[in-house]
C-alpha cells in the first residue's frame, strides 16, 4: 500500500481514538461536576435539582413536538400512611388478642353450658 | 440518633443509591458503546460501581453519628 495511504489510516484511527476518549471523559467530567458521584448529600441534592427541571423539560419537547401527553391522574394513596396503619392495626390486634380468645372461650363455654340444661 | 434524623439519613441514603445507580448505568452505556463494542459487561460493572458507591456513602452516612470526629485547630 502506498505510504500516504498508510499514514491517512492511521491518522484516522488517532481521530478516531481521540474522538472517542473526548466523548467518554466529557461523559465523565459532567458526572463528577454536577455531584452524581460524590457523597450522599450531594447525590440527593442532584435528584432534588433532576425533580426540579424535569416538568420543565417535558413541557418543552411537548411543546416542540406540538402533543399534548394526557394529564397524570392524581393516585391519593400514599404508601407510608397504608404502612403505618397497618402496622398499628397489627400490634393492637397482637395487643387485644389473649382477653380478646378469654371472652369468647367463655362464650362459647356459657353457649355448651346453655346447651346442655 | 434520633427518629427524624435517622429518616433523613434514610432518605438520603435512598436518593443517592438511585443517583449512583442511574449515573453508574448511563456511563457503563457510554462506555460500552464508545470502547467496547456494544457489550454488556462495562455496563454490568459501571452499575456495580455505582451501586458500591452508594453503599459506601450510606454507610458512612449512618456511622457517621457514632463515630467521633476531631477538629485540629491549625496554628496560625
Amino acid at each position: 500500500m502506498h505510504l500516504s495511504v498508510k499514514f491517512a489510516v492511521k491518522i484516522k484511527q488517532h481521530i478516531l481514538f481521540a474522538t472517542k476518549l473526548t466523548l467518554a471523559g466529557g461523559a465523565l467530567y459532567v458526572a463528577y461536576d454536577s455531584g452524581l458521584l460524590g457523597n450522599g448529600k450531594e447525590g440527593s441534592v442532584a435528584l432534588g435539582r433532576a425533580k426540579d427541571a424535569f416538568p420543565p423539560a417535558v413541557e418543552e419537547w411537548m411543546k416542540y413536538f406540538g402533543f399534548q401527553l394526557p394529564a397524570t391522574p392524581k393516585i391519593e394513596f400514599s404508601p407510608l400512611d397504608a404502612w403505618n396503619s397497618g402496622v398499628q392495626k397489627s400490634f393492637h390486634a397482637l395487643s387485644v388478642a389473649p382477653s380478646t380468645a378469654s371472652d369468647y372461650t367463655k362464650q362459647g363455654l356459657q353457649y355448651v353450658k346453655d346447651l346442655t340444661k | 440518633m434520633s427518629e427524624k434524623e435517622l429518616g433523613q439519613k434514610w432518605d438520603r441514603c435512598l436518593a443517592d443509591s438511585a443517583i449512583k445507580f442511574g449515573t453508574g448505568l448511563g456511563l457503563g452505556i457510554v462506555f460500552s458503546v464508545v470502547f467496547f463494542k456494544r457489550r454488556t459487561w462495562p455496563i454490568v460493572f459501571g452499575t456495580g460501581l455505582g451501586l458500591g458507591m452508594a453503599y459506601s456513602n450510606c454507610q458512612n452516612d449512618l456511622k457517621s453519628h457514632y463515630v467521633l470526629h476531631s477538629k485540629v485547630a491549625k496554628e496560625q
